[in-house]
């Protein structure tokens, strides 16, 4: 393959590695985000994400009143960050295109590594998958059902899993690995 | 050609941007009622006649047809209620607190979320004194309260506050006809 980033021109090195630190930047504050407005594990993506679509009862004959008494402690867990199915259809609509781009050019990255066809292969569909698994989460959790929240988990985690593998394997080949190899 | 220019220009315009939270809730339902030493929800699960009347009168439906009111109680006497609305504009949606005092008038509105295009407009209203119009106003009446700050304030948050004057008038119509 003629494109191979281990004997590319250092200009073309160094664009590839500006790339991934400004991608390890964004990623860093998108971990940032997720920690301030959803959370890292199952049980607050579920509420972040679940919200109304999960009582859909149908309404009563009459109007029905029904008070409880409320802590201050309840009342500010309602104030946790929730995301509608409004929200999460402009959301879909601004973060899926953005995250196909991303990982398009890492997987141009990828190209560049002379990896074995299979290794290039699996990453390239784990660069992808991640964040479809990502949003696939968040519409079965609103959809269908809270336990899928850990495919939201999971995705995120596969995002930074593979731009992590993507990163160490550039950075080593591009700028520590041997010049005469092929 | 320019039908899909302006196409383009009207997706522009009309992109939401996201949620703000200006004050959280919990930091509301202690300004409004300082006094408060103890909170009860109350959830009116509408009927569809209810659902319906409400609509109607107001144009809102409150999410999953359940209006939410916040008693706060004072060594077990009632001192206010409170009730947080949200008004969808084409900017994207806000949301208001308004607290009542026990014989029903507007004791405060606080605007608690916003989005990132209309924050400084409705930061500007807020500043403007908007929500001071509101005190005093009992369910009947209409907040006309945009107009009162449309000569210090501007256009835009003259605008936003037309959009709480809204969230304001369906807070007064669920007060006075479902809070009991």
């Amino acid at each position: 393959m003629l494109y191979d980033l281990r004997h590319a021109d250092t200009r073309l090195k160094w664009l590839v590695t500006c790339l991934l630190a400004t991608f390890g930047w964004a990623y860093l504050f998108g971990a940032w985000m997720v920690g301030v407005y959803a959370g890292f594990g199952p049980k607050q993506v579920a509420q972040t994400y679940a919200g109304p679509a999960m009582h859909m009862a149908m309404p009563p004959d009459t109007t029905v009143v029904v008070e409880h008494p409320l802590t201050m402690g309840q009342l500010a867990a309602e104030d946790h960050h929730a995301v509608d199915l409004d929200l999460l259809i402009q959301d879909t609509h601004v973060h899926v295109p953005m995250y196909g781009v991303i990982a398009a050019v890492l997987s141009l990255v990828v190209l560049g590594l002379a990896l074995p066809r299979n290794a290039g292969l699996a990453l390239i569909t784990l660069l992808f998958a991640a964040p479809w698994l990502d949003f696939a989460g968040m519409w079965l959790v609103k959809l269908v059902s809270p336990a899928f929240a850990i495919v939201t988990v999971a995705g995120g985690w596969a995002m930074g899993v593979a731009y992590t593998i993507v990163t160490v394997i550039a950075v080593r080949r591009m700028w520590f690995g041997r010049q005469g190899a092929a | 050609m320019l039908t899909i220019l302006y196409g383009g220009l009207a997706a522009l315009l009309l992109h939401v941007t996201p949620t703000v939270e200006l004050v959280k809730r919990v930091d509301v339902v202690r300004q409004i009622f300082p006094a408060a030493d103890a909170w009860f929800e109350r959830e009116l699960h509408l009927s569809d006649p209810d659902a319906h009347k409400l609509h109607e009168a107001v144009d809102w439906s409150p999410e999953d047809g359940v209006l939410r009111f916040y008693t706060g109680k004072h060594a077990g006497a009632p001192v206010g209620a409170l009730i947080f609305v949200r008004v969808d504009s084409p900017h994207g949606p806000l949301e208001v607190a308004v607290g009542f005092t026990t014989d029903g008038a507007v004791a405060r509105v606080v605007v608690t979320k916003a989005t990132v295009e209309t924050k400084p407009w409705v930061l500007s209203a807020v500043r403007a004194g908007l929500c001071e119009h509101y005190k005093g106003i009992r369910p009947g009446a209409v907040p006309r309260a945009a107009e009162q700050i449309r000569a210090v304030a501007g256009q835009l948050p003259t605008y936003m506050g037309e959009q709480i004057d809204k969230g304001v008038q369906r807070a007064l119509v669920a007060y006075a006809d479902f809070y009991k």
